[in-house]
C-alpha cells in the first residue's frame, strides 16, 4: 500500500511543479512583453526630445520666433578660465 | 463436450496467445518502430521554433542611435472568438490608431479573419493581449530613429529579411548579425501553444553594436547646408566630407542628387569626378618633394592665353587659359593663389610621367580608400604608358584626366594637414557586444609618408594664400580663425563628352590653420549662375564652419582653438612655478538679435575692473559684440561706458 501512496505522491509533486514551471513562464512573458513595450515607449520618447532638439527644428523656430540669428565666428569668445582649486594629496 | 482440463488448457493456451501478442505488439511499437512513434509524439505535442536574433544598432560617435532594432507587431482578429466584438472593436481601434470605419465594415463582412499588418509598436498592442480572439505576432524591424540623417551612408536591409543590402548596414553585416536561438513550444489538441521554460534548446545571441565616426550634429549641419546651397543655387547635386586628420575619422559625409531621375546614393564614396584645381597641390607637391622648383624660380604668365605645344615639332598645339591673368612671371606659390592653369602646366613640365604618377598614387588616388562601404570607386589614374606625355602631364596638373572621389579627396588634403602623412579613412570606431563591453576599437591607420613635413608645411602655405585675401578662396575665410584651401572649377564630363556650359565647383579646406582638426570637401555638380568653385563652394564651406563652431555639441575641439593671445597667456602661465595652466575652455555667446528694424542706441556698459567672462557678459546682454586684447582685468573699452553705441557694434575689451 505505500508504495501507491508514494507513487502518488510523485505524481502530485510533478504536477505541482510543472503548473509552477508554466505559471512562472507566463509571468515571464508577460515582464518581457512589458519591457519591451517600455523599451519601444522610451526610444520613441528619445527620438521625439532628438528631433525637438535638433538643429532641423530650433534654428527655423529661433530664426522666426526670437529673432535670433547663427552666429558667425566673430561673434563668439573662446575664454580661458583658471582652473578650480586643486585638491592636494 | 471436452473435458475440463482440455478446456481449461485452451483458455490458458489463448490467454498466453493474446499476452503474446501483446507482447509482440508491445515490442513492435517500443522497439522496431519505437523511434518513429516518438517522433511522431513530439512532432504532435511539440513545435520548433527558430527566435530571431536581435541585429546590432548603429550609434554615431556620441551614441546618438541611427540605426536600432525593435520588436514590431501585426495583429490577426479572429471574429468569431471575440466575447464582446463591439468592445473589442473599440479597444482594438483605440488601441493601434486604425481607421474604425474601415475594420467595422470588415467585421460586418463576416471575414473569419482580419489581418492588420501595421507594423504596431509594443505599446500600441499591450492593452490587446488580454483580449481572446486577438492574435499578437512579433517580429524584429529595423528603425532609423534620425530618419534620413547620412541614410545613403548607413544603408538598408533587404525587404523582409535582417540581412545587410547596402552601405554600412552590407559592410558590417557579419558585425551587426546576431545567432538565432531555438525553443520547443508545447502543443495541447486545440493546437494552442505553450511555452515551455524547461525546453529552451538555445538563447538568440543579439549582434554587436557597431559606433560609428560621423558625428550626428556635424552631419545634420553639413546636410542641411548642402541642401540650401542646393537650392540657391539651382544645382543638380553635391557632396561634402568632413574629416579629421589627425585620425583619419570621417565625421560627416552628405551627398545628395536633385536632377530628375537621380538615384539617392552616397556619392561621396561612389561617383569619381575630376577635381579641377584643387589637385594642383599635388602637382606642386610632386615639384617640391623631387626638388624640381625653388621659391624663387618663376614662369611666364602668358598674358592669360597659351598656346602649349603638346608634340615634340611644336606643330600641334592646346591652348590653356586663366581666369586670372598674370602680365608677367609667376613662381609656385602665387600659381597657386591664383589658381592658374598655364604656370601649373609649365611647372607640370618638370616632373616626369611617373614621377607626377608615384605622388597622385600616393596620394590614394586610383585606389579604394580603404573606408568600410562596400560599393567604394577606386576613382580614375591610368598609368603613365598610356599617357599622351606632354598633354597628359599638363591636363594632371589642372586636375583633369584624373577621377577622385570625395573621400579620396578628403584623404589626401587630410595627409597634408598631417605632417606629410596619408591616413586610410574610415568610418567605424568601435564595436561593442550587447553588453556595452568594447570589444574593438579603431587606431589611426598611417598608410605611408607622402611628402616630408617640411614639403607638408609648404603646400599649407600654399593654401594659406589661395585662402586669403586676393587668393581664389577668400570667401571661405572666417574672421577670427584661419582657413586653409583651395577652389577647384572643372567642366563636366558627361556621355563622353565634356558639357558645354556644365562645372563641378569645389573647395578643399583644412580647419583651423595651425594645428588642423577639420578638413572639408564641398563640392558643388552644376550650379546655375556663378559656377566658380571660390563664388559657390567657399561661402558653402565658411557658413559650415561657422556652424560647427557655434555647436557645442560638435566634434572640435575648442581648447586647441584658444585665439593666440589666450594661447600665449596659457603658456606663459604654464612656465610659472607652481602654477597649474588655466585651462581653455569655451563660452559660446547667445546669438544675438538680428536687426530686422533700426536699433535703438544703447549706452556701453561699465566693464572697467571685472573679469573679462563678467565683460563678455555684460556687452552680450546688450546686444553688443566684443573684440578682446589682452587677458586678465578689464582696464578700459573702446567705445568708452557711457557711449553709446549700435547694437551688434564691437567694442574693444583691453584686459591686463
Amino acid at each position: 500500500m505505500l508504495w501507491l501512496v508514494v507513487f502518488v505522491c510523485v505524481l502530485l509533486a510533478i504536477a505541482t511543479r510543472q503548473s509552477a514551471g508554466f505559471r512562472a513562464a507566463r509571468r515571464l512573458g508577460e515582464l518581457r512583453e512589458e519591457r519591451m513595450a517600455l523599451e519601444a515607449r522610451r526610444t520613441e520618447l528619445e527620438r521625439q526630445i532628438r528631433l525637438g532638439s535638433s538643429r532641423q527644428v530650433l534654428v527655423p523656430l529661433a530664426e522666426r520666433a526670437l529673432g535670433l540669428h547663427q552666429p558667425s565666428d566673430s561673434e563668439f569668445s573662446l575664454l580661458p578660465v583658471a582652473p578650480s582649486p586643486s585638491v592636494g594629496p | 463436450m471436452a473435458k475440463p482440463t482440455v478446456r481449461i488448457a485452451a483458455i490458458q493456451f489463448g490467454f498466453a496467445l493474446g499476452v503474446v501478442a501483446l507482447l509482440t505488439r508491445a515490442v513492435q511499437l517500443q522497439i522496431v518502430d519505437g523511434e518513429q512513434w516518438a517522433r511522431e509524439a513530439e512532432r504532435t505535442r511539440t513545435e520548433r521554433r527558430v527566435l530571431a536574433a536581435r541585429r546590432g544598432a548603429i550609434y554615431d560617435r556620441n551614441l546618438v542611435p541611427l540605426a536600432i532594432t525593435q520588436e514590431f507587431y501585426h495583429v490577426g482578429i479572429a471574429p468569431n472568438e471575440l466575447d464582446d466584438p463591439g468592445a473589442g472593436l473599440r479597444a482594438i481601434v483605440r488601441s493601434l490608431g486604425v481607421p474604425g470605419a474601415a475594420i467595422d465594415r470588415e467585421f460586418r463582412s463576416g471575414k473569419r479573419w482580419i489581418y492588420l499588418h501595421g507594423p504596431f509598436n509594443a505599446t500600441q498592442v499591450q492593452s490587446l493581449r488580454d483580449i481572446d480572439g486577438v492574435h499578437i505576432e512579433g517580429a524584429f524591424q529595423r528603425f532609423y530613429p534620425s530618419r534620413e540623417l547620412a541614410r545613403p551612408v548607413i544603408g538598408g536591409l533587404e525587404p523582409d529579411s535582417a540581412v545587410g543590402a547596402a552601405g554600412l548596414e552590407l559592410a558590417l553585416d557579419s558585425i551587426l548579425t546576431g545567432s538565432p536561438g531555438e525553443a520547443v513550444l508545447l502543443k495541447d489538441r486545440a493546437g494552442r501553444r505553450y511555452a515551455s521554460p524547461s525546453r529552451l534548446v538555445r538563447d538568440p545571441v543579439p549582434g554587436n553594436d557597431v559606433v560609428l565616426t560621423i558625428d550626428a550634429e556635424l552631419q545634420e549641419i553639413a546636410e542641411r547646408g548642402l541642401a540650401d546651397a542646393l537650392e540657391e543655387m539651382k544645382a543638380e547635386g553635391g557632396d561634402v566630407v568632413f574629416l579629421d586628420p589627425k585620425t583619419g575619422e570621417l565625421l560627416a559625409l552628405a551627398s545628395r542628387q536633385v536632377h530628375p531621375g537621380a538615384v539617392p546614393r552616397a556619392s561621396t564614396f561612389t561617383d569619381p569626378f575630376e577635381p579641377g584645381s584643387t589637385a594642383k597641390l599635388f602637382t606642386a607637391a610632386a615639384l617640391l618633394q623631387n626638388g624640381l622648383v625653388d621659391s624663387t624660380e618663376k614662369v611666364f604668365g602668358e598674358r592669360g592665353v597659351w598656346n602649349m605645344p603638346v608634340t615634340r615639332s611644336g606643330r600641334r598645339t592646346r591652348q590653356i587659359r586663366d581666369v586670372h591673368v598674370h602680365k608677367g612671371s609667376v613662381n609656385l606659390a602665387e600659381a597657386i593663389r591664383t589658381s592658374s592653369n598655364i604656370a601649373m602646366a609649365k611647372f607640370s613640365l618638370r616632373l616626369t610621367p611617373e614621377q607626377q604618377f608615384d605622388m597622385l598614387r600616393d596620394f590614394g588616388f586610383g585606389t579604394p580608400s580603404g573606408a568600410e562601404f562596400p560599393s567604394e570607386s577606386r576613382g580614375l589614374l591610368a598609368p603613365p604608358h598610356r599617357w599622351q606625355p606632354m598633354y597628359t602631364r599638363a591636363s594632371m596638373a589642372m586636375g583633369y584626366e584624373l577621377g577622385v572621389t570625395p573621400v579620396q579627396l578628403a584623404a589626401a588634403y587630410g595627409a597634408i594637414a598631417n605632417d606629410g602623412v596619408l591616413l586610410a579613412p574610415t568610418l567605424l570606431r568601435e564595436v561593442r557586444d550587447p553588453s556595452g563591453r568594447v570589444l574593438f576599437r579603431r587606431e589611426p591607420e598611417p598608410v605611408r609618408r607622402v611628402i616630408s613635413s617640411q614639403v607638408a608645411a609648404r603646400l599649407r602655405q600654399f593654401l594659406r594664400g589661395a585662402a586669403g585675401e586676393g587668393g581664389t578662396g577668400e570667401e571661405a575665410q572666417l574672421v577670427n580663425y584661419t582657413v586653409l584651401g583651395k577652389t577647384g572649377t572643372a567642366r563636366r564630363f558627361e556621355d563622353g563628352r565634356y558639357a558645354p556650359g556644365k562645372y563641378s565647383a569645389t573647395f578643399a579646406a583644412i580647419f583651423p590653420a595651425d594645428d588642423p582638426q577639420l578638413v572639408v570637401i564641398v563640392k558643388i555638380d552644376n550650379p546655375k549662375g556663378s559656377y566658380y568653385g571660390g563664388r559657390t563652394a567657399a561661402p558653402v564651406t565658411r557658413t559650415m564652419l561657422q556652424q560647427a563652431l557655434a555647436s557645442r555639441r560638435v566634434a572640435i575641439d575648442r581648447g586647441r582653438l584658444t585665439p593666440p593671445a589666450a594661447r600665449v597667456a596659457t603658456t606663459a602661465a604654464s612656465q610659472g612655478v607652481g602654477t597649474p595652466a588655466p585651462k581653455p575652455v569655451v563660452v559660446v555667446s547667445w546669438p544675438i538679435r538680428s536687426t530686422d528694424s533700426v536699433p535703438s542706441p544703447v549706452p556701453v556698459p561699465s566693464v572697467k575692473g571685472g573679469s573679462v567672462r563678467e565683460a563678455a557678459l555684460a556687452l552680450h546682454r546688450r546686444g553688443l559684440r566684443m573684440r578682446l586684447q589682452g587677458l586678465g582685468r578689464v582696464t578700459r573699452t573702446a567705445p568708452s561706458a557711457g557711449e553709446l553705441a549700435a547694437p551688434g557694434a564691437s567694442v574693444t575689451v583691453w584686459a591686463e
